[in-house]
């Protein structure tokens, strides 16, 4: 209460201050030293700096930096050995044995154990932990232990291709967050500690999170001597906040892109883009309610009836690419033979008169047994104006096959809560994947009740290649399983799927180092720590 | 000048405190009734790998009590606030009373030092209108307030910070204080701050100008041709004496109601100044938190507004009672 009062008489007195202040004037950054520290904006604050638990990019950043994990991504998607040394799948593919590194040590000093991994799983397994991509991967493990001070064993219910993808859990010390109950609201979470390539110095709600490197990391000190990430809600105030080398590095969204590419401030910038596995995708639902949606036809027609690539370049500022199935192109899994549909309006009137859709009364809407063919699509709101630009340019394009659309836009609650119920005609929306290449969730015909088939996709086939998919550990027969299962979903069109954008990132050109991955720049091994400093070349 | 009788201000009091219940039911019940909650909600970008099974979902729901029905959870919601604990924020699981004692210092003042800033230049304003009415001065300053009034924040925000911060660097862009502010001394970070406070404060009143100014102006116009007036003109006194000694007090009466009105305004924040400048107020906390369905913040937050109105309502009616005996007398 104190300090707080403390700070308040400051920041009174400040005020009183600010005719003084305003003459003295604050000088702005010096321009020539090299930098030690890297500045990076973010728009939204962490929920949550418990390293472990909350699933918002903030705060997974803040725990990916701080602390490690037993594998992790690199930019092509492989997983690397970190905490892990190594790991033996058993034949029956139901229990892992993972081998720990000699050496590792806390922030505090403490080293790290095979009890501190039990710990971070079982932690992750809480419903109070909120770890949600967590709970969800562990959710056939049945016993995890440590067999010695570097060794542990998971053992699962049933054989899983994918299981390994959850043990990128970040691993968190047991004789720190082990004292109190809940994770979230200890005080672990406040004063988090781990044994990544940075340790936390200290964080100022609504301001700052201020991060700085760990000599002793296992992998080497990272070559930066710290990480402050600055949170600053206004994506224009970011990017004047870059322009005056406040910050050094800053994702941005499309229009302030644009702008500085043609802006004569910005010059000095380094740009970098990269794809990342999300795509838009417009879903049609199939559960009878629309029985236009049941025929794959229909689908089909919709998409060919969108000329993505004009739109693509002029509308989208080139940062979004056409894409085929929801097996993003730079993934390993993507079968690089299916291409996206061409613009062929020609082709999708053909398919929508062989389904029975046809214009007799030639009012320029289709109709098939006295019923017209008309739908409304869904969005969320957004704070990008992307969304309804996409939406409007749909809606020309169906009107010009003979299909009226009409566009509901809802806050993103309520949207959510209408998809959950299902009562929707189509819905637009974009969605962000890992890079495993299970779908199960999103096409199996029995995951339209709780999973992500809120469209009511089903067809026997694609259950059967997802649930072999599961089951299979070989890469090639893996890779034969899912490539299969790609020219299924393109054939049956159960989503329409739009288009991948990039992601565009204005940097610090001295800033060296920085690897797009379809990740993240952040989330990735060696990610941050490999970051550099370089004077860049006089010009000439 | 005698005390006013208790009986008055205790019944205001107590129909203020009912007010308030009433208040909290209704904005907690619009909590519950819009679609969503704070466990359906995930604002992050929809992730395939985020996907839940149904029993986890509900156990998820169960810790914050969302299971339970609206009348039971805000009765939970009441028993603690007697207790004196807002509870714990859902998005972040810190307590409501740290989360909205951090942010309320900043708002406070930026609110404050806006107000004063208002004051200074719009009750100069407002009586030189009102000492010539109609007058050359007077029409301009109007047109010059009410055009102020229409620029929009957000863009004013953005011009002064090309101006100030990018082009000139007279002035910080953002923030509280600048990087380097810990390692300074007393003074110079309190210029620091004080510094990171001109642009936000500039945005926050430049608009209640011409408000307060056309106020001001309209009160002692009214007053300046009120008999009281005209009999002390007719005794000689000064256009000074006249506006200062006795147009003032009497307009004072619809100020103070303005003043009562003003009071809850210190600690609502302001949104769109907190986003540009990146200020840590109560204002962004709030939107956050509704988008968040993060209903104990909310409740928070509505507390806070609710009991600054009542005690700004109830001590504009005590006042009135100082300035004009009327009130007093019943």
């Amino acid at each position: 209460m104190d300090t707080k009062t403390m700070s308040n008489r400051r920041l009174l007195a400040g005020a009183a201050l600010l005719s003084i202040a305003a003459a003295a004037c604050v000088t702005p950054p010096d321009r020539d030293d090299l930098p030690s520290v890297v500045r990076a904006g973010l728009y939204a604050e962490p929920q949550s700096l418990s390293l472990l638990g909350k699933t918002d990019r903030s705060s997974e950043i803040v725990g990916r930096l701080v602390t490690d994990s037993l594998v992790q991504y690199d930019a092509r998607l492989d997983l690397q050995p970190m905490l892990a040394t190594s790991w033996e799948i058993s034949p029956d593919g139901r229990t892992v044995t993972f081998e720990l590194r000699d050496g590792v040590r806390w922030h505090d000093g403490a080293p790290l154990t095979a009890r501190d991994v039990v710990f971070s799983v079982e932690k992750s397994r809480e419903p109070a932990t909120e770890a949600k991509s967590f709970l969800a991967g562990f959710q056939d493990l049945v016993r995890v232990e440590a067999l010695d001070d570097l060794t542990v064993r998971a053992e699962y219910s049933k054989p899983y291709a994918d299981f390994m993808e959850a043990w990128t859990v970040p691993i968190i010390p047991e004789h720190l967050a082990g004292r109190e109950p809940e994770l979230l609201k200890s005080e672990f979470a406040r004063h988090p500690v781990g044994c990544g390539p940075f340790r936390f110095v200290r964080y100022d709600p609504g301001q700052e999170i201020v991060l700085e490197a760990n000599d002793d990391y296992w992998g080497g000190k990272p070559a930066i001597e710290g990480v402050t990430l600055q949170v600053i809600p206004d994506e224009r105030t970011a990017y004047q906040a870059l322009l005056r080398g406040d910050l050094h590095l800053l994702s941005v969204p499309p229009d302030i892109w644009a702008e500085a590419e043609s802006s004569r401030d910005a010059d000095r910038l380094g740009r970098l883009l990269f794809y990342r596995l999300t795509v838009w995708y417009i879903a049609w639902n199939q559960d009878g309610s629309h029985e236009a949606f049941t025929d794959p036809r229909v689908r089909r027609a919709m998409l060919l009836a969108l000329d993505r690539e004009p739109f693509a370049e002029k509308v989208l500022g080139g940062l979004g690419k056409a894409a085929a199935t929801t097996y993003h192109p730079d993934s390993v899994w993507a079968d690089p033979g299916i291409v996206p549909l061409p613009y062929d309006p020609d082709e999708a009137s053909r398919l929508l008169d062989e389904a029975g859709w046809q214009d007799p009364d030639g009012d320029g809407i289709r109709e098939r047994r006295g019923q017209s063919l008309e739908l409304t699509l869904l969005t969320p709101a957004s704070r990008q104006e992307i969304s309804g630009r996409i939406a409007a340019w749909v809606q020309q394009s169906l009107a010009e096959i003979g299909v009226r659309m009409e566009i509901e836009t809802l806050e993103f609650g309520a949207f959510l809560e209408r998809r959950r119920s299902g009562q929707f005609d189509a819905l637009m929306a974009s969605l962000t994947f890992t890079p495993i290449p299970d779908q199960y969730e999103l096409y199996h015909s029995s995951a339209t009740e709780d999973g992500f088939n809120f469209f009511s996709f089903s067809d026997p086939e694609v259950d059967r290649l997802l649930e072999l998919g599961r089951q299979t550990f070989d890469r090639a027969e893996r890779e034969t399983v899912y490539r299969e299962l790609q020219r299924r979903l393109e054939e049956l069109q159960p989503m329409s799927c739009l288009f991948h954008f990039a992601s565009p990132v204005l940097h610090d050109p001295r800033l060296r180092g920085l690897q797009p991955s379809p990740i993240d720049l952040w989330r990735i091994t060696p990610g941050p720590r490999v970051w550099s400093w370089e004077e860049t070349e006089p010009g000439p | 000048m005698s005390v006013p009788s208790l009986g008055r201000p205790a019944r205001r009091v107590g129909t203020g405190l009912l007010t308030l219940l009433l208040v909290t039911w209704v904005v907690f019940l619009l909590c519950h009734l819009v679609p969503g909650d704070a466990v359906s909600v995930d604002l992050g970008e929809e992730s395939i790998g985020h996907r839940l099974p149904p029993e986890r979902v509900a156990e998820l729901r169960a810790l914050y009590h969302l299971d339970q029905p609206v009348v039971r959870q805000y009765g939970m919601w009441l028993r603690d606030i007697a207790r004196g604990d807002l509870g714990r924020s859902f998005h972040d699981g810190r307590p409501v009373s740290e989360k909205l004692g951090a942010r309320l210092g900043l708002t406070v003042t930026l609110n404050a030092l806006s107000l004063a800033l208002m004051i200074v230049l719009a009750v100069p304003l407002g009586a030189a209108a009102a000492l010539k009415p109609g007058s050359r001065a007077d029409r301009w300053t109007g047109a010059a307030t009410y055009a102020l009034y229409a620029v929009p924040v957000f863009w004013a925000g953005l011009l002064l910070q090309i101006l100030f911060s990018v082009r000139l660097e007279w002035l910080p862009l953002f923030g509280l204080e600048s990087p380097d502010a810990r390692a300074l001394g007393v003074l110079p970070r309190i210029a620091d701050r004080g510094a990171h406070l001109v642009l936000p404060v500039l945005c926050l009143s430049y608009g209640g100008i011409a408000y307060l100014s056309r106020f001001v102006r309209a009160n002692l116009t009214e007053s300046l041709h009120g008999d009281a007036v005209r009999a002390a003109r007719a005794r000689g006194l000064s256009p000074g004496r006249l506006l200062f000694g006795h147009a003032f007090r009497q307009a004072s009466v619809p100020m103070l109601t303005l003043a009562g009105f003003l009071l809850p305004g210190l600690v609502g924040g302001s949104v769109i100044v907190e986003t540009v400048f990146a200020l840590p107020g109560l204002g962004r906390m709030f939107v956050d938190a509704v988008f968040q369905r993060d209903v104990p913040v909310i409740m928070g937050l509505t507390l806070l507004s609710g009991t600054a109105t009542l005690i700004g309502i109830v001590a504009a009616d005590l006042l009135y009672a100082v300035f004009d005996p009327r009130v007093r007398r019943g």
